[in-house]
């Protein structure tokens, strides 16, 4: 039951994923964390800062929670429900819009998703910096991260391991 | 430049696993590095426009990159064999790292590492949508979008099942009427 009701919510986040994981984290973290109760914020944190610290896409936390909620097939499940009906749509659409290039509706398309993707990676870097009470000292690590992004064009792994030494010395 | 794509699914199985096997922070360069500079299955121009098309679908960027380019390639089951050398390795890994992380989650040194890794993971979502909000907020419809979408996603936690449907309309509407 777990796993069906797993493959239905993943695979519906699946098709408002545009933007991809980033994107779609404040919905997971609410469903995830609030309404199911499957995950606490600090395990939900925890889920995140893994997925984020291993190679590969970062889509993979998906199948983090599957594993958490409902062991390997619950991972297997979750990761394929949340790639399966965008991996339909890329498959469909990919020629589509090349057909489409010069369209006013293309590019009236791409024009209306820019903002709201860039609004939900911000609301995710928000959502996950605050699991439980607003605490200064995420919030210090998580703005260093993004003033040392901003600043530098060094890979992000430096980043995230500067985060997990602040974390040793401040929590 | 002389491009040449996979000759066989044997190498389009290849080469995406090397993609997904050394992804470390962030797959996007490594995709360039393995399929434009390394292996030259297409050129720079090629994957530019590949990953850009794939950043306005749902789903993960280059996953859906695999998706494409394995149809253009081999068709389903080029696909098919794309996506799975991509997520092969880091799904393994990534529950492995999760497995070893679970068994040393009670000592605080390690809790408080991953926390802070979490929370500096966080602050490269806030810089790359600062980053790419900057040139967006020049237009006030864009930044009034923004503002709300984030006033209703992140402070009053709605669900973005009902917000994404309603602010891709309104932006629609706007991006028609060239206030975006």
């Amino acid at each position: 039951m777990t796993l069906l009701e797993l493959a239905l919510y993943f695979g519906l986040l699946s098709l408002i994923s545009v933007g991809g994981m980033p994107a779609v984290m404040p919905e997971l973290q609410r469903y995830v964390v609030d309404v199911k109760g499957w995950l606490t914020p600090g395990e939900f944190l925890q889920a995140f800062a893994v997925g984020q610290a291993a190679p590969g896409p970062n889509i993979l936390i998906a199948s983090l929670i599957g594993w958490k909620v409902a062991g390997i097939p619950g991972a297997i499940v979750a990761l394929a429900a949340i790639c399966g009906p965008a991996a339909v749509i890329a498959w469909w659409v990919a020629e589509l819009w090349e057909r489409f290039k010069d369209s006013p509706w293309r590019k009236a398309i791409q024009k209306a998703i820019s903002p709201i993707v860039v609004a939900l990676i911000l609301s995710s870097g928000v959502i996950i910096a605050t699991p439980g009470a607003p605490d200064w000292r995420m919030w210090l690590i998580a703005g260093a991260s993004a003033a040392a992004m901003l600043a530098t064009k060094v890979n992000p792994l430096w980043m995230l391991g500067g985060g997990g030494v602040l974390g040793v010395l401040l929590l | 430049m002389d491009v040449a794509p996979p000759k066989h699914l044997g190498e389009l199985f290849m080469g995406f696993l090397w993609i997904g096997a050394r992804s470390f922070g962030g797959v996007l360069p490594w995709a360039y590095r393995t399929m434009v500079e390394e292996r030259r299955w297409l050129t720079h121009a090629d994957f530019t426009e590949t990953v850009g098309l794939c950043q306005f679908l749902p789903g993960p960027n280059i996953g859906n990159a695999s998706i494409v380019l394995g149809k253009r390639w081999f068709g389903l089951a080029g696909s098919i064999v794309a996506f799975l050398g991509l997520m092969a390795l880091p799904f393994v890994w990534v529950l492995a790292l999760f497995v070893v992380y679970n068994d040393f989650a009670s000592l605080p040194a390690v809790n408080a590492i991953v926390t802070g890794v979490g929370a500096a993971g966080a602050g490269l979502f806030i810089g790359t949508a600062l980053k790419l909000g900057k040139v967006l907020a020049r237009k006030p419809a864009a930044l009034a979008l923004i503002v709300a979408c984030f006033l209703c996603a992140a402070v009053a936690r709605l669900s973005l099942l009902y917000i994404v449907p309603v602010a891709f309309l309104v932006a629609l509407y706007a991006a028609r009427k060239d206030w975006l």
